[in-house]
């Protein structure tokens, strides 16, 4: 297990995360996948400390610690609007929420 | 994988495996029986020695119960997501079966143990701890939604909003004691707590417990939270549609987890595994641990006798508007009666006073619950 | 099972779940799949001697998370779906963007520039990440604390809606 594995581990899972976010038509399913992008950068913090020079500095658990309480916060606000838009459009499906596209 | 590191693993593993469901075993035959006393009935009093007429008290109750769950037919409704319906008695038993340990239990057979087994050593234990009971939520969903059955679902949804809602208070309470021992670590608080200076006698500890134990019901689904499983409201909640040895399992599931919580509660605040003669006899220690847990269990059964059930609405005011912000308080009067420590016997009798006055209030809110309340009602999500 | 194996299992069982989550149309497997990942990294976090991290992404993303999640779907969509598509009209592009992305990301091992080959030891300890958070970062902490309060109300907020607004539908 080097750091090569990892860091290409978490190349591969910040790919499927981005295809998600991409092609799926559900809002629901594009915070899911930013939540797996999110998660992929994570490992490759972790990945970068352990094999790094000082681990007794902890950098690389710190800034994980911040970004995992950073993107829970940012899935909260996320699904409460993704739960008003649906309130008022009835609707969670990405092609037919373009109003504020031009026709 | 050498022979003696499985063989470590097994000495620390199997005795937990086999204590525990014993000891669930005889919990429900005591659950049973004090509860028909409690209202003034006897209880089942008629199994005892097989194929004979030597009932011994109903001791044989929770062997008949098991082995007629282990013959039932195992009925999946149709159109149900076979997958769930299998795993959700899985994923409810496995997380509390984990956590059992994370426990400081030294049982005598420990010093058998050569290759040191560091998993349950862990420096994070408590916060371990919580994490693993978090995963029992998903096996309530999981169960509300397999099931193919609205009122499951309801019931399943209701259950998962409890839970989370009463992880709070059940987490900032711990987090008191973790403050100030300073570690995470099961073992550093138990050996904090040495010469009887249990966390449980000091003002802060004593609310903290209270909150703890209040939020430890809620967790596990006892009443007076029980209202995902009460029988009058949604026939059996999340799980209505499991028979045979699935119920079993989930059944089984509960227990652990109330023994589980219950020794956290008692590393956390009880001083694990302290009482009088474990100098002389270090085995004992063991023993004095799970009668603890014991005594925390008897106390949970009397309770579900005695108290009348909360509703929903109760229940989720209870936690987000009253045990929230007095566990935060807690934390305040925490910090305050530790900068006060030295300090005389004035300081010390005003930390006492806050400590009752937060548990006063807490019993007149307890109390106050039960009386109805009636409101014109409010659709917040459904229009 | 030394940690070549446990690293290999772990990795196959996150890059699956993700797969599963991306791509099902039931919404509620995709869930679970992601889930499943969530643990997966948790079990790498664990190998890669981050224990609080472990404990913090099984506690933060499965207990909590997880469970918004599954909140999310039941309160806004028919879970599955049958007969709509469910990758949208511009997939084709989307899927070329994710894999030149997944190609310039992975460029530096191809290149094979000079990465750090073996690991220090570390000592795991939470009491050190406690005097970290406390001492050099504690006003990130509180920045920290701040933001999710903040994230806290807005959510409640916005997704309870103003009861004017309420009044007027009616």
């Amino acid at each position: 297990m080097t750091l090569d594995h990892c860091l290409i581990l978490s190349a591969v899972l910040f790919a499927i995360g981005l295809l998600g976010a991409f092609t799926r038509r559900n809002a629901v399913v594009v915070l899911f996948s930013i939540e797996i992008m999110l998660n992929a950068a994570n490992l490759n913090l972790i990945a970068y400390w352990r094999f790094s020079e000082n681990p007794a500095q902890l950098s690389g658990p710190l800034f994980t610690l911040f970004t995992i309480a950073v993107a829970a916060a940012e899935v909260a606000v996320g699904l409460a609007l993704v739960i008003a838009v649906y309130r008022h459009f009835k609707t969670v499906d990405l092609e037919k929420l373009d109003t504020l596209s031009e026709e | 994988m050498s022979w003696e590191l499985i063989r470590d693993i097994l000495i620390a593993t199997v005795p937990l495996l086999v204590i525990f469901p014993s000891l669930f075993a005889f919990t429900t035959w005591v659950e049973r029986k004090a509860l028909a006393r409690i209202q003034n009935r006897i209880g089942p009093n008629k199994t005892g020695v097989p194929c004979t007429r030597i009932s011994l008290f109903g001791l044989g109750q929770p062997a008949a119960d098991g082995i007629k769950m282990l013959f039932k037919e195992d009925i999946v409704p149709r159109g149900a997501d076979r997958l769930f319906h299998l795993l959700a008695p899985i994923v409810a038993l496995i997380p509390a079966m984990l956590v059992l340990c994370f426990l400081p239990l030294e049982f005598p057979w420990a010093k058998y143990i050569q290759v040191p087994v560091q998993a349950f050593l862990l420096d994070g234990a408590v916060i371990f701890f919580f994490a693993i009971t978090g995963i029992n939520t998903l096996a309530v969903f999981m169960a509300g939604w397999a099931s193919r059955n609205k009122y499951s679902l309801l019931g399943g949804m209701r259950a998962i909003a409890q839970m989370v809602s009463y992880e709070i208070p059940l987490v900032l309470s711990a987090v008191i004691v973790v403050m100030l021992v300073g570690s995470l670590n099961a073992a550093d608080i138990a050996s904090a707590q040495e010469g009887y200076q249990w966390f449980v006698f000091t003002p802060w500890g004593l609310a903290a417990f209270v909150i703890f134990f209040i939020a430890a019901l809620a967790e596990t689904n006892r009443s007076p939270f029980d209202l995902p499983e009460a029988e009058s409201e949604l026939i059996a909640g999340y799980f209505t549609e499991y028979s045979g040895f699935k119920f079993a399992l989930f059944f089984l599931g509960e227990y652990i987890a109330m023994f589980a919580i219950s020794g956290l509660a008692v590393t956390l605040f009880l001083g694990a595994g302290e009482g009088p003669g474990v100098a002389t006899v270090p085995a004992l220690s063991a023993v004095w641990f799970l009668a603890k847990i014991f005594a925390l269990i008897s106390l949970m059964i009397w309770l579900r006798g005695t108290l009348p059930r909360l509703r929903v609405d109760q229940l989720m005011a209870f936690a987000w508007k009253f045990l929230l912000p007095l566990s935060i308080l807690n934390i305040l009067l925490a910090g305050l009666a530790w900068h006060l420590r030295g300090q005389g016997t004035v300081a010390q009798a005003a930390t006492w006073a806050a400590s009752l006055l937060i548990l006063y209030f807490t019993a007149r809110v307890l109390d106050g619950l039960s009386r109805p309340q009636a409101r014109p009602r409010q659709y917040k999500y459904a229009e | 099972m030394n940690q070549e194996t446990a690293f290999w299992i772990l990795s196959v069982v996150a890059v699956l779940g993700a797969l599963v989550a991306v791509r099902q149309r039931n919404l509620v497997h995709g869930v679970f799949a992601l889930l499943l990942f969530f643990a997966a990294l948790a079990g790498l976090f664990l190998l890669l001697m981050a224990e609080f991290i472990a404990a913090a992404q099984v506690l933060v993303y499965i207990g909590a998370v997880g469970i918004l999640l599954l909140f999310a779907i039941m309160l806004t969509e028919r879970v599955t779906g049958e007969g709509k598509r469910i990758f949208s009209r511009g997939w084709l592009g989307g899927a070329l963007a994710s894999f030149a992305v997944l190609g310039a990301l992975l460029l530096p091992p191809l290149r094979a520039t000079v990465l750090p080959a073996h690991a220090q030891p570390v000592d795991p300890s939470v009491r050190a990440l406690g005097e970290q958070l406390m001492n050099p970062y504690v006003v990130t902490l509180e920045v920290l604390a701040l933001l999710l309060t903040a994230a806290l109300i807005g959510a409640v907020a916005t997704a309870q809606g103003t009861a004017k607004r309420k009044g007027a539908a009616k």
